[in-house]
């Protein structure tokens, strides 16, 4: 037999369908005028640790340390990587091994990434489980061995392995270097050291101690909780990590200058190509650069089709090539990039045409329903972006250890709904008349230079 | 800990018996030759093991260089039938487990993932 449900959904919302698309009518749209509070993170100081939490009433948690210990803050190359590396390894209670069996036990997920700016050590798990993970993560960042052998063993084997991955990646390295013109020191360093990195010397056992010691500190480091309420994490923070060291030595904490150029690198594994300019930064966010990122896009949002972005357009135009905007915010600088990979005759075209469109929209030539199109897609992704996902934790923890509050993603949409034509258009020629950072990997001989693209480095 | 039954740590225990039963030791110790070669006793312990294996990669670089230099020293006594001049022989107080700490850490490491590979959940609840 058929379930009445299945049988009857098309009768009943054929003879529903009048009524409905009138109540829709009644109702409006759904307007998200601004963001609902259940995407705000709410900070206490528990016993010197930044906390920001923030209650969906779920039945799971993340919970995540961020420090400022990004390759941004690292005193010599690979060493946040390599600090990475060690997370969840023996410490003075218990082996690698126990943690990894008994966060399984517990069904927990526990992870290590790093940004240019933060390392942040993750937890997911059950609700009910946060008094286990809290004393992790404390005993982790406070209590970890730093083996000479799980060096030679496991850190060097495994940073060797994502080196060579990180070498077969054009795309990647392309982003590097764009950063490393871009901004030369701090943020320009890159995100994971090349395997032609000299790194003997800079990195072992010892080096990686001394780099935890000086950034795992409680004014170095907040601790987000996403599914988790205040007073729990509170009372659970104040118990375990009272052994964490109260303020850290000076981290290499220079201000970010913009600087530009261009750079070129060979390469025989694929082609990148990134122009970039100054974007967006979370403490000074510009909602013009959110806007002309979701003008010019990539992506499409419709299937079988390029959708209404420029990038796509040009590069359904040019097959080969996949091209997209991005705008990279950090703390106190930020990157508007637009990335093209593919083929490399395609990646030379595409990346004209996109040129030719970013200086059509500083002459003012964007139509107002591309405007709208563009306003209402970054006001989406600013939304979707808090919703959920490491996004969130990140932002919230970044946030927290360089400005004491963390950045709410979701608080600027309702800059981005003030953006103008005028405002698009000003904020395009500024970009265009500046200093623009461009990194091309790949075939040289095909891959433009700057100035064939008519930018000025 | 150790593969075989062993009255050392009950003599270890107990001061009275440990310092009657040293000099005993230290006999036995320079009876047994090794000594007279420049050897220490972690010496001796067979290579051909995989704990053992292990334990060598983990020595420091300096302590793994002193180890061939001493065995290669040893080999070469060994084939001219020549004891060292007595000045080079291994001191009681040089004769130190600079290995058997990393084979029972390792030991200790396979122990454990034994116990927790046959490990049953009682929930108390």
């Amino acid at each position: 037999m058929f379930s009445r449900t299945a049988l009857s959904r098309g009768t009943q919302l054929a003879a529903r369908g009048q009524a409905s698309s009138k109540l829709a009518q009644r109702r409006g749209y759904a307007a998200a005028a601004s963001a609902p509070s259940s995407f705000i993170y709410d900070t206490t100081d528990v016993a010197g640790v930044k906390v920001a939490t923030r209650d969906s009433h779920g039945p799971t948690t993340k919970l995540a340390i961020v420090a400022k210990a990004g390759t941004r803050y690292q005193p010599a190359p690979g060493l946040t990587a390599a600090l990475e590396e060690f997370a969840f390894k023996n410490t003075e209670k218990r082996s690698a091994l126990r943690i990894t069996r008994e966060s399984e036990l517990l069904g927990g997920q526990l992870t290590a990434y790093h940004t240019r700016e933060a390392l942040v050590l993750e937890a997911s798990f059950l609700r009910e489980d946060i008094p286990y993970f809290t004393e992790l993560l404390a005993e982790v960042i406070s209590q970890t061995k730093y083996t000479t052998y799980e060096f030679n063993e496991d850190v060097e084997r495994v940073l060797q392995i994502k080196q060579a991955r990180l070498a077969a990646n054009v795309a990647a390295l392309a982003l590097d270097s764009a950063h490393s013109v871009a901004f030369h020191t701090g943020l320009g360093a890159p995100l994971y050291p090349s395997p032609s990195t000299p790194l003997k010397g800079y990195v072992d056992e010892h080096k990686v101690a001394s780099f935890a010691e000086s950034v795992y500190a409680k004014s170095n480091i907040a601790l987000v909780g996403d599914g988790a309420t205040t007073t729990a994490l509170s009372k659970w923070t104040e118990q375990f990590f009272k052994s964490v060291p109260a303020s850290a030595a000076s981290v290499n904490s220079a201000s970010t200058t913009y600087y530009g150029g261009e750079s070129r690198t060979a390469h025989k594994g694929g082609n990148s190509l990134v122009i970039a300019f100054p974007g967006s930064s979370f403490g000074t966010f510009k909602p013009e650069v959110a806007v002309l990122s979701a003008l010019l896009g990539g992506q499409s949002n419709v299937k079988w089709a390029p959708g209404f972005t420029l990038l796509s357009k040009i590069a359904a135009a040019n097959p080969g090539a996949v091209a997209s905007a991005t705008n990279l915010a950090y703390s106190d600088a930020g990157l508007f990039t637009i990335q093209i990979s593919g083929a490399a005759g395609a990646v030379r075209a595409t990346s004209q045409e996109a040129v030719k469109a970013l200086k059509a929209i500083a002459e003012g030539t964007v139509s107002k329903e591309d405007l709208t199109k563009a306003v209402a897609k970054a006001k989406f992704d600013a939304l979707a972006g808090s919703e959920s996902g490491i996004n969130t934790l990140l932002a919230a923890g970044s946030g927290l250890v360089h400005t004491g509050k963390p950045f709410q993603i979701a608080e600027t949409i309702t800059s981005i709904e003030g953006v103008t034509a005028d405002k698009l258009k000003a904020a395009a020629k500024a970009l265009v008349d500046g200093k623009a950072s461009v990194a091309a990997v790949g075939d040289l001989h095909a891959l433009p230079y700057a100035e064939e693209l008519g930018l000025k480095v | 800990m150790s593969a075989y039954p062993s009255l050392a740590p009950f003599v270890a225990k107990r001061p009275w018996l440990r310092s009657f039963l040293k000099p005993v030791a230290n006999w036995y110790a320079n009876a047994a030759g090794y000594r007279q070669l420049g050897l220490r006793a972690d010496d001796l312990i067979t290579e051909e093991c995989e704990d053992t294996l292990k334990a060598l990669k983990r020595l420091s670089p300096q302590e793994a260089y002193d180890r061939v230099y001493r065995i290669r020293r040893a080999m070469q006594c060994s084939v001219s039938h020549q004891l060292l001049p007595q000045e080079q022989w291994t001191k009681a107080e040089e004769d130190v487990p600079y290995l058997v700490p990393l084979i029972e850490q390792i030991k200790a490491e396979a122990k454990e993932k034994e116990d927790l590979d046959a490990l049953t959940i009682v929930k108390n609840h």
